[in-house]
């Protein structure tokens, strides 16, 4: 097997991540009546379920077989935030989720001799990100005649301390699996 | 619409595929749920159905069914 044990952990975490979310979002995409929304979230859904299939590929080309992990990153910010009880503050979550995938996956990607498998895969995974991202903001947006622009902005500004707390938690959690993807001066960033 | 409490209830029931006899007005919700976000999505589908609006700012009084029932019963705009 070409992955580390630290590698083939990470990648199976982000893998476990975009099953949930996808598992999430496709349930909610099943609620919602029919609409802009739910049309953007069933695209949604779909990508996240494309995401953990693509992971699990580059898996298994690199050697390994994912690691099966109970929870993903997202059971944190249930804790740390409360659950979100309407499609606003379900959209919030999201899009202060999605900005931290992206993030986390440019951080990864900048890694030097980062092998191509990986590195095409973000590339399949981040060019969706980017459309998840528009289209929740677009939906964010939206709302405001219904919410209020300074309920929103103070919802996702919750979700944002909220998101840097997991963070912080998460590295220091996983500090010497993750210490390969960072270097001192940038942990805890 | 003219709702109930018992309608809400129900369909809780329903929604969470449990038994009419384990969702008492006094079972608390996360008893019902290995997941949370099934809460969430459960919220999510009593919201659409009954046309009310549900917030994080409720969290502080929703603890049991009744809790959820009451609070979804009461702003339901009678038809």
């Amino acid at each position: 097997m070409s992955l580390s044990d630290d590698e083939l952990f990470i990648l199976s975490y982000y893998r476990t991540s975009e099953i949930n979310g996808s598992l999430f979002f496709g349930r909610l995409a099943r609620a919602l009546k029919p609409g802009p929304i739910q049309h953007d979230l069933t695209k949604h859904f779909a990508d996240e379920a494309q995401h953990a299939w693509y992971w699990s590929s580059c898996i298994d080309r690199l050697g390994g077989r994912p690691i099966k992990l109970d929870s993903g990153y997202q059971d944190q910010y249930l804790e740390a935030v409360g659950l979100p009880l309407n499609l606003m503050e379900v959209l919030a979550i999201t899009l202060v989720f999605e900005q931290r995938v992206i993030h986390q996956y440019s951080r990864h990607l900048a890694l030097p001799d980062l092998d191509p498998d990986i590195a095409n895969t973000f590339g399949l995974i981040m060019e969706d990100e980017k459309w998840h991202l528009h289209w929740v903001r677009q939906a964010l947006v939206g709302m405001e005649d219904q919410f209020g622009k300074e309920h929103i902005k103070a919802t996702l500004d919750r979700n944002r301390a909220a998101d840097r707390e997991i963070y912080a938690k998460t590295l220091a959690e996983y500090d010497e699996r993750l210490s390969f993807l960072f270097d001192k001066h940038e942990k805890g960033r | 619409m003219s709702v109930t409490v018992e309608d809400v209830r129900l369909r809780i029931a329903e929604l969470l595929r449990v038994s009419e006899e384990r969702v008492t007005l006094a079972t608390v919700l996360t008893d019902l749920v290995v997941e949370s976000f099934r809460l969430v999505e459960m919220a999510i589908e009593l919201q659409e159905e009954y046309d009310v609006l549900l917030g994080q700012a409720d969290l502080s009084v929703l603890k049991t069914v009744g809790d959820l029932a009451q609070l979804v019963q009461s702003r339901v705009v009678p038809s």
